[in-house]
């Protein structure tokens, strides 16, 4: 299918309704990135997502979109929660994939000579990759509880502080989940992988703030130009991924019978306002809330690594939880259409939540800025955190990018990488990095991504939110 | 599109990994591909205990039963550290799969991981007659 795309302005596109859309699709976007829009099938998808039942307004894509199942990478879309749909594709198999940045006292050059050992005490400490057993066990009475209180469960046992709630995307606890609705496989599946990394894309970076790019925001978000910095990415795990694919089954097996067709099956919803609606929603908060415990005990994890490596004390490490954000989710909001405050069933499958100052959904701490907004990029690459803005309200239901986004599968980044060791080309721009297999480094090399800076530029430019800072990585470890 | 297998091909998604399985009969093609999944996730042999499943599910069509197939097999490996060693289908209609699989404890000393498929996809889902074979198309999520 060609789809055509007009521009609205330098930094938005419209994919006009025709044939079974309902609603256009938006494209927050730039002439340069649009290249890559052209090479594969990510258009389609934001049109057939304004094929479904109860979409409001249009169908979204960040400027990081690509190729996904179902919903495109990137894509955000809101529905009625009277006519509209819920779909777990439109989340994604990792239920609350996100990110989570902490901040310390440290200065980058006090570390810089060290930081081998401490990526290698962390590697040490932090379960990861494929198979990885949790750092903690746990029985089902215990994952009963992780489920439905998330981070506030962990934090109850040990693993950080109290305080760290409030600056975690609605505390780390997502209202309405009920393990009672989960599969035995899930059950299964979510008993030993809490607190892993996880293999892929996801990983724990060691990271300099390089670029200032609004003095006061990010002093109120306790940046400073040279600090050392902490990027968390990962999700939940298994459990998520058993979850989703549970109830796409089911949902697949209903579609015929809720009376519309669908142009990919991967898109499998069911009314927001039916049974099984209402159970995926309650199974998928446990996955949130899963995702939020799990990212609490890896930074608890990471804390203390640094303090027994360094031989510091707290106050001297200082780390300090800055936000936790979720990229892949779909939660009830309230949103202005035509006037009125509505609520709606917002789907963000690999986008970022940006809510703008003033918004009480945003923790008292950064009130007056905004809420952060975290960006990573790829392996080697800088990291962002940005502010969200008033814009992302207006033009995006509070939405903003997730990442880079990719080019090249994974396959055709392996190829690229061929011959080449991954490991030494970047300690020679003095990133040390450890991962369990070979593989993932070469098909998380930097050429495997969109330039992340143009990404972020576009976010800003199109005012879904405001830059504050960029992050540059000295340490990786990966699954 | 890329490497050639013996009864499938890797397909290039930019998210993630796709294959296109050949079948001299629809059987033949379930079983090719479990056998390509496997060979995607893991490699090696042990020695290990042999575990007999049966596997029995209906659909809505093949294309369904196909992702539903594999999505047995991956759970297997991912839900109980299972390898699967042989996939065999015992009947086939496009409304019903019955299937015996055998396989060993993944054990790291022998066994390589090659990717982390996350699941199998609906996308893109296809079972197609193509001349004297069948055909099917499947998207991983890793």
């Amino acid at each position: 299918m060609d789809i055509k795309l007009e521009k609205v302005d330098d930094y938005c596109w419209r994919i006009p309704k025709t044939g079974s859309m309902r609603v256009p699709g938006i494209i927050f976007s730039d002439e340069s990135l649009n290249k890559d829009l052209q090479r594969d099938e990510s258009l389609v998808q934001v049109a057939n997502v304004a094929t479904l039942p109860g979409i409001v307004k249009y169908s979204l894509a960040m400027p990081d979109i690509h190729w996904g199942y179902g919903f495109p990478i990137g894509g955000v879309a809101a529905f009625d929660m009277e006519e509209g749909i819920v779909s777990p594709g439109g989340v994604g198999y990792d239920i609350n994939c996100g990110c989570r940045l902490m901040t310390t006292s440290l200065e980058a050059d006090q570390i810089k000579p060290m930081m081998k050992e401490i990526i290698s005490a962390l590697f040490k400490n932090i379960p990861t990759g494929v198979g990885s057993r949790g750092a903690v066990s746990l029985s089902k009475a215990d994952e009963a509880a992780v489920a439905t209180e998330g981070a506030a469960w962990v934090v109850k046992k040990g693993f950080g502080r109290k305080e760290d709630l409030e600056r975690i995307e609605d505390h780390g606890t997502m209202e309405g989940a009920d393990p009672g609705v989960l599969s035995e496989r899930a059950i299964q599946r979510g008993l030993d992988q809490l607190g892993t990394l996880g293999s892929g894309n996801h990983f724990l970076e060691v990271q300099v703030v390089d670029q200032i790019y609004d003095e006061h925001l990010a002093r109120e978000f306790n940046i400073s130009q040279g600090r050392v910095t902490i990027l968390i990415h990962s999700g939940s795990r298994g459990f998520g991924h058993q979850i989703c694919d549970d109830f796409l089954k089911l949902m697949a097996r209903e579609v015929s019978a809720q009376g519309f067709d669908l142009p990919d099956r991967q898109l499998a919803c069911a009314y927001l306002k039916s049974e099984l609606g209402r159970r995926y929603l309650a199974a998928m908060a446990c996955a949130a809330n899963y995702a939020w415990a799990n990212r609490q005990i890896l930074m608890h994890l990471a804390e203390t690594t640094l303090l027994s490596t360094l031989s510091l004390s707290p106050s001297e490490l200082g780390m300090q939880l800055l936000y936790d954000v979720c990229h892949n989710i779909a939660k009830k909001e309230h949103h202005e259409i035509d006037g009125r405050q509505v609520m709606l069933c917002v789907h963000r499958k690999g986008a970022t939540r940006s809510l703008p100052p003033g918004h009480p959904k945003v923790p008292e701490v950064y009130r007056h800025a905004g809420q952060p907004v975290l960006i990573p990029g790829d392996m080697g690459t800088h990291s962002y955190v940005l502010a969200g803005t008033e814009g992302a309200l207006q033009k995006s239901f509070g939405s903003s990018c997730h990442g880079a986004g990719r080019v090249l599968s994974r396959h055709q980044a392996v190829k690229k990488a061929k011959g080449r060791a991954i490991n030494r080309e970047l300690e020679d721009k003095g990133i040390f990095v450890q991962s369990r297999g070979k593989r993932t480094l070469k098909e998380e090399i930097p050429e495997a991504y969109k330039d992340v800076s143009r990404v972020v530029e576009v976010v800003h430019k199109a005012g879904l939110a405001r830059k504050v800072a960029r992050l540059s990585p000295l340490g990786v470890i990966k699954g | 599109m890329s490497k050639k297998k013996q009864d499938y091909i890797l397909l290039d998604h930019t998210a993630d990994l796709g294959i296109k399985v050949r079948g001299k009969t629809l059987e033949n093609l379930f079983e090719n591909a479990a056998k390509a999944m496997i060979e995607l996730t893991v490699r090696g042999k042990s020695e290990g205990k042999i575990h007999s499943r049966k596997i029995v599910l209906s659909g809505q069509d093949l294309a369904d039963l196909m992702v539903q197939w594999l999505g047995e097999i991956l759970y297997l490996f991912e839900g109980e550290k299972l390898v699967a060693t042989s996939a065999k289908i015992d009947k086939l209609s496009p409304s019903m799969l019955e299937a015996s699989v055998e396989a060993v404890p993944f054990d790291p000393e022998f066994h390589v991981i090659i990717n982390e498929i996350k699941a199998v996809t609906y996308h893109q889902s296809k079972v197609l007659k193509k001349g004297d074979h069948y055909e099917s198309t499947i998207i991983f999520d890793l």
